[in-house]
């Protein structure tokens, strides 16, 4: 009898297990309001990487990579074993699992790291919020998700080895990995169960540690595409009386000074202001027009001048706002399309987070 | 030249004080009640057989369709909703406080404010500015609302 997965590797599995499930629910299926629970799933997939990868080098001797069979003709001689259904016993990973192994990790990382870039490049948000521009965010959003879909092909591919391991073979892979114990002659293995939990716990512990305390540091720096501006009062009693105190990130420079200089016709409406409040208001909104921001709503619909000077014009907007029903709308705490603070708690403040998003009631998501 | 005008002014100052105390029952108080003083000088400084303004014309003021200003606005209902006492709301979907004094007391408190808005309203539903006749009317019906 030999422990061939130790406790550390068996808690590492597991948890990955959960956190991955998580992210690919929140990630998959539901609206983009979940991107939260979707992004502390990914930080504790970050953790449990890291954690990984260091035990993969440090831990107990089946969990080091350099016991992989990674040798492409063992693998070639393995597959061809099992399909005359006659495979070699490993101890530990078989060639085929190993190599199942460094592809699932591998993905795993990539898609931590890229979740983290599209979370700070799009969103602000996150330890790479400071130094992650929008393009990037989203280039590494299109790798997100086609290593999402790569995963799920990998993770699909990994449950038929162990169905192939465990029905056919008859070896009780996943009861190793829940115990971590194997019949064995191999005396390669292990001291006592307790001296890896204890390395391992301290390894995680540190880990963990290190990471919250880093990544904590790094997201509390102010983004790099998103500032705090002051509103003047001017602007929230005059314009705000009628409509949301927009923020001006939301427009252009030049469409904010043609809106500010036909007040009088103001989208149906008489409008108009005093010269004085009009030059106070465009200018605190041409200062801090769309391209002085590297938001996700600066660079897809403000930076969008469109001739009626309308947000709801850009076809990104209405792309974005396709499945809500027009019914939305008309619902007494929204009242029309251009009330963005209706659903979207934090619009006066530019951000337009994914998470603030909070349809009101009575409306299909 | 000048005496005239100093005589003619007192001469309307007592006739609007007068015609304030004739309007105001006891909600119509301080700023509002200077306001319509102010229009009832206006009006009078016109029209000799002014009598006062009427809450009666105000009402039909603020529920007429008048339909000459812009497309989108053609009457005070479109966003005051049908009742002054209920809330409104903006074209833009934010809610308008009741236009009635009793349900929002503080909203007749600033005539910079009042002025803006008379301006802006009147052209965008009347296509017009409104006389201080209707003016003064239009208050005087939501001070006894």
């Amino acid at each position: 009898m030999t422990r061939v997965w130790d406790l550390p590797l068996r808690l590492f599995h597991w948890a990955m297990v959960v956190a991955v499930v998580v992210a690919a629910i929140t990630g998959f299926l539901t609206p983009e309001w979940w991107l939260d629970l979707h992004s502390v799933a990914g930080y504790a997939l970050g953790v449990l990487l890291a954690f990984r990868l260091v035990w993969g080098v440090f831990g107990s001797p089946y969990s080091r990579f350099r016991s992989f069979p990674l040798k492409l003709s063992d693998l070639h001689q393995h597959l061809i074993s099992v399909l005359h259904r006659t495979p070699r016993i490993f101890v530990g990973h078989n060639p085929a699992g190993a190599w199942m192994i460094v592809v699932l990790l591998f993905l795993l990382v990539a898609l931590v790291i890229t979740g983290v870039l599209a979370l700070g490049g799009r969103e602000n948000l996150g330890p790479l919020a400071f130094v992650t521009v929008y393009q990037i965010g989203n280039i590494s959003r299109e790798v997100h998700e086609i290593a999402a879909l790569g995963l799920l092909w990998a993770v699909a591919i990994h449950l038929l080895g162990v169905f192939v391991d465990t029905r056919i073979f008859k070896h009780p892979v996943l009861a190793v990995m829940m115990i971590g114990n194997k019949m064995s002659s191999d005396k390669r293995a292990n001291g006592p169960d307790g001296t890896h939990t204890a390395r391992g716990a301290v390894w995680f512990a540190s880990i963990t540690g290190l990471l919250i305390v880093v990544g904590v540091a790094m997201a509390s720096v102010t983004p790099s595409g998103w500032r705090n501006i002051q509103t003047p009062a001017d602007y929230v009693a005059e314009c705000g009386d009628c409509h949301d105190a927009y923020h001006p990130s939301l427009r252009t420079a030049a469409a904010w000074r043609s809106v500010m200089n036909g007040l009088e016709n103001h989208y149906g409406e008489d409008a108009s202001l005093d010269e004085g409040t009009i030059a106070d208001i465009r200018a605190y909104l041409v200062e801090n027009h769309a391209g002085t921001f590297d938001t996700e709503v600066a660079n897809r619909i403000g930076r969008i001048d469109t001739p009626s000077f309308r947000m709801t014009d850009v076809r990104r907007w209405k792309k974005q706002h396709r499945d809500i029903n027009e019914s939305v709308y008309r619902l007494k705490s929204v009242g029309s399309k251009v009330n963005c603070q209706g659903c979207h708690k934090d619009a006066e403040s530019g951000r337009f987070d994914d998470d603030k998003i909070h349809l009101p009631s009575g409306d299909k998501s | 030249m000048s005496t005239f005008s100093i005589v003619s002014g007192r001469r309307l100052l007592i006739a609007a004080v007068f015609a304030a105390c004739f309007v105001s029952g006891p909600a119509v108080a301080g700023m509002l009640q200077d306001t319509i003083a102010r229009y009832t000088a206006e009006v009078t400084s016109a029209d000799k057989g002014f009598t006062g303004f009427s809450a009666e014309r105000g009402r039909m003021l603020f529920f007429s369709r008048p339909a000459t200003g812009k497309p989108d606005t053609p009457s005070c209902t479109s966003c005051h909703s049908d009742s002054p006492v209920t809330v409104g709301q903006t074209r833009a979907g934010k809610e308008i406080a009741p236009m009635a004094l009793s349900r929002t007391p503080d909203r007749y408190t600033e005539s910079k404010k009042l002025a803006k808005w008379f301006r802006r309203n009147c052209k965008s539903v009347l296509g017009r500015v409104c006389t201080a006749m209707e003016k003064g009317d239009f208050l005087t019906f939501m001070a006894t609302q």
